[in-house]
């Protein structure tokens, strides 16, 4: 079995925190850097001053001894193992003169360097403590054409330096790994709240599966609001459709019974053979009927469920223009279309043509000559009464108190024209899996019936 | 007349065949779609009853491969699934018109008449004459690429002499396109309806596409576009 990926939370912590330690890490190696750079400057410095206060200490008589008068008589050079030390030798490498601070630290002060030279070394004392030197090649004039050419030496101890640049890099290493974890903890923190509304969801998804609810709650974050809510519709949409069918098959049952129960009594009672012929023949005429409208009842798509696409109503109008005209040729019948291309009904392809097809049937039978289909949307209703189809016609009509009995199942306002009650029943059943609207009106410029059906459009 | 009944299931076949006999048709009969499509193709068929859900080749196929043939003659189907989807499916494929599953036989020889009456019209999906151009599929009529709103009867009527283009089609010849039963033979209907035509189609009276002949009829003066998708009677 594949392992499972890393958890959302995981990866995101992850994907700041490499980030995060490298940003620190190289802000730490940059600061270290100066630090020490900043630190050898200051030290070189230190050294060329003690280098001049030397020079200007050293006098030289006429016998070549070398007089050196430390303006300070507590100066750290006369403290053996101070940590600064000085030395001056001639040009051979002679050593003329060494502080008394030498004394006993093993330093071989000094190299020999021409005049104008300035040479920096490390060297390591007896005891191990790095100690910098600075020596300077110079000139010394006794006298109108008579010079001696030496070399100034001054070092100091590096150990106070090192000790400073290790302090400071145990501070930065502190802070800075303080700050990194006080970070991380806050981000850790923030992505715990930010997918709480998931685990919510997972939660509640479990207990839709379980049976524990009938649906997800609503008051989630604008970006899950939109998943939340198509889950839904797709239960709802799976749930009417479950008690559509049992409905559908519940109806089914108990409406055959009753044509089934007259033919078998025709059996026993009928007193002549025609008679009985006649009596099967109108029950197998009642149960063809039933079939058909639960069969319709049954197929029809069943609302707006996730992730519809919009499907384009005046194609569908167009084909049914065609074949209404061939159907009802006997008929002088003009079908005006006044549907813009754009509009689109949210739904089932074969609803809208079930939907269009048996309103616009209806119309055909009953005009004299002129049927009007037009649609149009309208963005401040209702998101399922936002697609508005109107079909007139100039027939006669629909009497206003038998517009509510034409809708209802299976009654007919005129049982000369077949099929006019069912049709508009299954219309309205279908709109209302939509949660539109079917409205029955009379026609304003045909004056004949006006049907709108109100639908979930774009 | 001669009638075609293609229809799978066998009982049903042969009831109609019988009744359809006993009405005075010969009768055809075929069990697939296959061996219906021969019959169509091969004999003087005058119309067709073709059940969708056929073995073989389905109904739909055979529509549209009888109309690709170039037959013209009247197609009723027979169709179990009442969606409109079907139907509608059925009619753009070249049917003239259709009776859903159960049904009597009186409703299917009341259509055959009524289709026997006014078929002829099917032929291609698009005709053209001069300027005037007609979509069958969709039945609209365009003059110049411009659209004109017919009444069914006027599109009609407007489809026969396109057809027909070039000869003399009497009054009657042109009545017996609209009804299904013979009332209205003296009215002057077709006169009414052709004058609408005009108007409709040669609104400044430039073009004069119909001509009358007096006591003979009417024919449409302007020459049938030869075209590639049109198929011949």
């Amino acid at each position: 079995m594949a392992r499972a990926p890393p958890s959302v939370s995981r990866r995101l912590l992850f994907a700041v925190a490499v980030p995060l330690v490298l940003f620190f890490a190289l802000t730490v190696a940059v600061l270290d850097s100066v630090f020490r750079q900043l630190a050898d400057a200051s030290l070189r410095e230190l050294l060329a001053e003690q280098v001049v206060a030397l020079v200007t200490a050293v006098d030289l008589n006429r016998e070549d001894v070398l007089e050196v008068n430390l303006l300070d008589p507590e100066s750290r050079l006369d403290m053996p193992g101070s940590g600064l030390y000085a030395a001056v030798r001639d040009q051979n490498g002679k050593l003329l003169w060494s502080s008394a601070s030498l004394n006993g630290t093993g330093l071989e002060l000094g190299v020999p360097l021409a005049v104008g030279g300035v040479e920096l070394r490390t060297l390591q004392a007896r005891d191990g403590t790095p100690v910098a030197e600075l020596s300077r090649g110079l000139q010394w004039v006794y006298a109108a054409g008579v010079s001696k050419n030496l070399v100034f030496t001054a070092a100091d101890s590096t150990e106070p330096q090192r000790q400073q640049l290790w302090r400071f890099r145990r501070q930065m290493a502190g802070w800075f790994g303080g700050l990194v974890l006080v970070l991380l903890a806050t981000m850790a923190w923030m992505m715990r709240r930010a997918l709480a509304p998931v685990r919510r969801l997972e939660q509640e998804i479990a207990a839709v599966e379980s049976g524990a609810a009938q649906g997800l709650g609503t008051a989630y974050p604008r970006e899950l609001a939109g998943v939340t809510k198509g889950l839904n519709a797709l239960l709802q949409s799976e749930r009417n459709r479950i008690a559509r069918y049992r409905d559908t098959l519940g109806n089914l049952a108990h409406s055959l019974k009753t044509p089934l129960a007259v033919i078998r009594a025709s059996l026993g009672t009928a007193e002549s053979a025609s008679a009985q012929r006649e009596a099967i023949q109108l029950e197998i005429d009642r149960m063809a009927q039933i079939v058909e409208h639960q069969l319709k009842r049954a197929a029809a798509g069943g609302g707006v469920t996730l992730g519809q696409a919009s499907v384009a109503v005046l194609p569908r109008v167009i084909e049914l223009r065609a074949a209404l005209l061939k159907v009802h040729a006997d008929k002088d019948l003009r079908i005006e279309v006044d549907v813009p291309a754009q509009i689109g009904f949210l739904g089932d392809a074969g609803d809208v043509l079930e939907l269009l097809g048996n309103v616009l049937d209806n119309a055909c039978k009953w005009c004299r000559s002129r049927v009007a289909v037009s649609a149009r949307l309208d963005a401040a209703r209702l998101p399922s009464h936002r697609l508005s189809i109107v079909v007139e016609d100039d027939g006669p009509g629909i009497a206003a108190t038998d517009r509510q009995r034409v809708i209802e199942r299976g009654v007919r306002a005129d049982e000369h024209v077949p099929g006019h009650g069912l049709g508009l029943a299954m219309v309205r059943e279908t709109v209302a899996l939509y949660g539109g609207e079917l409205l029955i009106d009379g026609s304003p410029s045909l004056n004949g019936a006006r049907v709108e059906l109100q639908l979930p459009g774009r | 007349m001669r009638v075609l009944v293609v229809e799978d299931e066998a009982a049903l076949r042969e009831a109609l065949k019988a009744d359809l006999t006993a009405a005075g048709h010969t009768v055809d009969v075929a069990a697939d779609g296959e061996e219906g499509l021969y019959a169509a193709t091969e004999y003087p068929i005058d119309v067709a009853i073709i059940d969708l859900g056929l073995p073989k080749l389905s109904g739909l196929d055979l529509i549209r491969q009888l109309r690709a043939r170039g037959k013209s003659y009247g197609v009723l189907i027979l169709t179990a699934r009442d969606r409109w989807q079907d139907k509608v499916e059925g009619l753009s494929a070249g049917a003239d018109d259709y009776v859903a599953k159960p049904f009597h036989v009186a409703e299917v020889q009341a259509r055959l008449a009524a289709l026997l009456r006014r078929v002829g019209g099917w032929a291609s999906p698009r005709l053209a004459c001069g300027p005037i151009e007609l979509d069958s599929r969709a039945q609209t009529v365009s003059v110049r690429g411009r659209a004109v709103e017919l009444t069914s009867f006027e599109y009609r009527i407007l489809e026969h002499l396109m057809l027909r283009a070039g000869e003399v089609l009497s009054k009657s010849e042109l009545t017996e396109r609209l009804y299904a039963q013979d009332f209205d033979r003296d009215s002057n209907v077709v006169e009414v309806l052709v004058g609408r035509l005009r108007r409709k189609l040669d609104p400044d009276d430039t073009l004069k596409p119909i001509e009358t002949l007096r006591g003979r009829g009417y024919r449409l003066s302007l020459p049938r576009n030869s075209s590639a998708a049109d198929s011949t009677r």
